[in-house]
């Protein structure tokens, strides 16, 4: 079948797709061409409905109207089923691996073998094997997946396609768990798998990622494609204007700044996460007033405990917290907020705000108590005034105080979030994955006020799996590995590669162990 | 032609019109289905609608014994938006309405001759009992609130089988220490002077109604007005931003199990000081569920659970009297009742889900966009 395929004709093609959902055109005549052996980037901010054009391709949603091309035949493609006969497979930002099982039950899982009743798991494990052999994907089939890091879960997820013979992978956002290093070899699969004429679709954001590793690009913004180019022929710049439909910067202007006295500082703070297994392990920081202070590390090595753990929130085991000097270690959150420490947590939809509830109700999320009168009542003209004074202040869209909390897109939540925490004029904040999902005008909406917080002498603590992120704003970089600061380095004197071997839990030569 | 599939949809509908129709639908579905049902009676479905809507709605007479039943299930409606929308999966209304039944009729006793309260008017009476009452199903269900809030654990079987111990504490109570001299196990009837007024001449309609829609506006206050309300409702809707707010989730779900308990046990006492004036064994018939049946249709709104009361109490006023009138069995109406709750709440999917054809059905014609 490949062989009639002359090299360039698309191999998978989707014609003037529409979906419509209902109040929105998700796709609105969508036109995607993926060649054999290229890897093809989808690039477009939230909501521009690349998400929904890969489900379409994937069989997950049906389409109102529009045709799926495979070597040029029109095809019914109605059904992952049909999908994965097709030759097409797609790897979701959230693997879908049962943690508790192998590696090959895992890979054979949903695979049916209608004629017999049992599974041959040794036959398949051997098939396996070849298959990572062939690809450089070191996987041991007997392993347990929960065991394995996340990097290899994700090898996990690319061998399932390759055993159900797929031509065609999609990955979504492959790139947003992983550390530098990580990065690059999957990078390294991908090349080879593009070499052995397997097509790759890579669903992103991160521009510089599509200029290392894609050959062309397909822009999509507001349910259109806007571009499709070569990405030899471009650069990031007409990337990001493409996709944003106007300029941006890409970079945040700091000054240089003196930091004053110490503000948060914590000691040998350890703590447990919800399962109950450990997760800080004798956490030192100083953030210092007017200082930015970013923790980088990879997703899951006790980010969310530390910060959990300064706001009391998660179940500490030892050490102490200070603020200003004074011990708040085990005073209760609301006391936090009373003293000055704001708190921006990762998890905006679950526990920075309530989706069910009115922008005016989780504008109050917090500091409800100063909008009470004396008998108890809520007083609703205060808290009009304040959600509007906000609304305006961060630029939230819709402007309707009255708006469901829910329904914002991730930007203008986390306007509202971090808006809601600044105006209480904190003297320290903490802050978790604050651009996670966002799009580039909501991102350099949130740098831009992090650094006029610093500006103004607040003492900041970014915690971020984003390098890029840390090293625009932070002053220091600490690097989390497992519940440990591995070091911490000035962002003037540190280079990617030695922070991404920090958070691949190599100390820093110089001052491992002893932080500070 | 690929036929149907369903579709999540981007976002829920909710908009005041879509949701009517929604359950004018789903109502509608219940009685066709009920008509059918009447058809081996050889009765016409639509008179006999007709008697029944008339019978607890269109009389005077009717609709004064569909408010009767409608009081106490406002009571454990209201009561079951407290303890749900913080998030304290309550199911011990039952209990709670035994518990003030039980509350009420000792302190009723009180006022029997030669007690301490003998001769005591109404209105000193009536705030006594609401207290007395209020109190005891708060610590009935603040014992497993307490439990909740202290230990965690799953309070829906706690709750559930506090009832049974509700049940049987009410069947002691009636053979011993309450019991009323006779060969009944059923309290001494109380005195009228503690009796809850009737509110008009031929209607059975009693004061109870009256305090339902009083507990309704303080509910509502309470919860969507006042900043314990705020914080109740945050606790139900996520614990974990709760927390983050600053809110204390155990001392929240405490509260809300003390007002559950208080209101579910108003529902028991106007029942006692309303209808029955006596305490006996069954009497709670189930209202502490049906209560819970009436929240849920009311959306977990104070208003839309009065609403929702009215209307199933009417219905069930109906079918009584058409059983007798026409014949049928009153089961037909019990059936549509429950299909109604059925799909009323099964509807909610309907918000959230929608059907679409499935692939390209028809050629895309191909076109020039711009």
């Amino acid at each position: 079948m490949a062989a009639q395929n002359e090299e360039g004709d698309p191999a998978y093609s989707l014609r003037q797709i529409v979906k419509r959902f209902p109040g929105v055109v998700a796709n609105d005549h969508v036109n995607f061409d993926v060649r054999k052996g290229e890897i093809h980037a989808l690039l477009g901010e939230n909501g521009a409905g690349k998400s929904t054009l890969m489900q379409i391709l994937y069989g997950q949603y049906g389409r109102d109207s529009g045709d799926i091309l495979v070597d040029g035949q029109v095809c019914a493609l109605d059904s992952t089923r049909d999908a994965i006969r097709l030759g097409i497979g797609m790897i979701h930002q959230e693997f879908m691996l049962v943690r508790r099982f192998s590696v090959v039950e895992n890979v054979i899982m949903g695979i049916g073998d209608d004629k017999r009743w049992t599974v041959d798991l040794k036959k398949a494990a051997d098939r396996l094997r070849e298959l990572s052999l062939q690809h450089g994907l070191h996987v041991e089939p007997d392993d347990i997946v929960e065991q394995l890091p996340i990097g290899v879960q994700q090898r996990v997820e690319i061998l399932k396609l390759l055993y159900r013979n797929a031509r065609l992978l999609i990955l979504d956002e492959p790139t947003a768990v992983l550390t530098p290093q990580e990065t690059a070899g999957l990078f390294v699969v991908l090349r080879h798998l593009a070499s052995m004429g397997h097509s790759i679709v890579i669903v992103t954001h991160k521009l510089h990622e599509i200029m290392e590793i894609s050959d062309r690009v397909t822009i999509m913004r507001d349910g259109r494609v806007v571009g499709a180019v070569k990405t030899a022929l471009s650069c990031k710049d007409e990337l990001a204007r493409l996709m944003v439909g106007r300029d941006v910067s890409l970079r945040a202007e700091k000054a240089p700044r003196q930091p004053g006295k110490p503000l948060l500082q914590l000691e040998g703070l350890s703590a447990l996460d919800a399962r109950g297994a450990r997760a800080l392990n004798a956490v030192a920081l100083t953030v210092h007033e007017g200082e930015i202070l970013g923790v980088a590390g990879v997703d899951g090595n006790g980010q969310s405990e530390l910060a959990g753990a300064i706001m009391n929130l998660a179940s500490i085991t030892g050490g102490r917290v200070l603020f200003d000097g004074e011990d708040v270690t085990r005073l209760s959150p609301a006391a936090h907020h009373e003293l000055g420490l704001a708190y921006v947590p990762a998890d905006r939809r679950h526990v920075g705000s309530l989706g069910e509830l009115p922008i005016h109700r989780n504008a109050i999320l917090g500091r409800h108590r100063q909008f009470a009168s004396a008998c108890g009542l809520m007083e609703e003209p205060k808290i009009g005034q304040f959600a509007d004074a906000l609304i305006e202040r961060f630029g939230i869209r819709p402007k309707r105080p009255d708006y469901l909390a829910g329904r914002l897109s991730g930007g203008n939540l986390q306007k509202l979030i971090l808006g809601r925490e600044v105006m209480r004029d904190p003297r320290a904040i903490v802050i978790e994955q604050p651009t996670r999902g966002l799009d580039v005008g909501a991102i350099e909406v949130v740098w831009r006020e992090l650094i006029a917080q610093r500006d103004a002498g607040k003492a900041i603590l970014l915690i971020s799996a984003e390098l890029e992120e840390i090293f625009n704003l932070a002053d220091r970089i600490a690097v989390i590995y497992e519940g440990r600061i591995m070091g911490i380095v000035k962002t003037s004197e540190a280079t990617i590669e030695q922070i991404g071997l920090m958070m691949a839990g190599e100390a820093h030569p110089a001052n491992s162990g002893a932080p500070q | 032609m690929k036929g149907f599939s369903v579709e999540r949809r981007l976002m829920p509908v909710d908009t005041s019109l879509s949701l009517a129709l929604i359950t004018l639908l789903s109502v509608v579905a219940a009685l066709v289905i009920g008509g059918v049902l009447m058809m081996p009676f050889g009765a016409n479905p639509f008179l006999a609608y007709w008697q029944l809507f008339e019978a607890g709605f269109a009389t005077w007479r009717g609709f004064g014994f569909t408010l009767v039943k409608a009081a106490p299930l406002i009571m454990v409606g209201l009561a079951t938006i407290c303890a749900w929308r913080t998030g304290f999966a309550y199911l011990g209304f039952e209990g709670c309405l035994l518990i003030g039944a039980a509350a009420a009729t000792w302190t009723a006793m009180q006022a029997l001759p030669g007690a301490v309260l003998e001769g005591v008017p109404f209105f000193m009476f009536l705030p006594m009992v609401i207290a007395v009452s209020m109190l005891s199903g708060a610590i009935w269900s603040g014992i497993v609130g307490y439990f909740k809030s202290r230990f965690g654990g799953n309070e829906v079987i706690t709750s559930l089988m506090m009832n049974y111990v509700a049940i049987f504490l009410v069947q002691y109570l009636v053979s011993g220490p309450l019991r009323a001299k006779g060969d009944l196990p059923v309290s001494p009837r109380l005195p009228e002077n503690t009796w809850l007024p009737y509110l008009f001449d031929g209607s059975r309609a009693h004061l109870g109604i009256v305090m339902a829609l009083v507990a309704t506006l303080l509910v509502w206050v309470l919860l969507l007005k006042s900043r314990v309300g705020y914080e109740l409702i945050v606790t139900g809707l996520n614990p974990k931003a709760a927390r983050y707010g600053g809110i204390n989730v155990g001392t929240r779900q405490l509260l809300a199990s003390f007002l559950a308990g208080g209101l579910a046990a108003m529902a028991g006492t106007v029942d006692i000081l309303g209808v029955h004036h006596r305490l006996v064994d069954g009497l709670a018939e189930g209202t502490g569920f049906v209560g819970i049946v009436v929240a849920l249709l009311g959306k977990l709104n104070p208003i839309g659970c009065v609403i929702a009361a009215i209307l199933y109490a009417g219905l069930t006023v109906g079918a009584d009297a058409m059983q007798r009138q026409a014949g049928l069995p009153a089961s037909v109406i019990f059936i549509v009742q429950s299909l109604i709750i059925l799909f009323v709440l099964a509807s909610d999917i309907l918000r959230y889900y929608r059907i679409s054809r499935v692939g390209p059905a028809k050629t895309t014609p191909v076109e020039v966009s711009g």
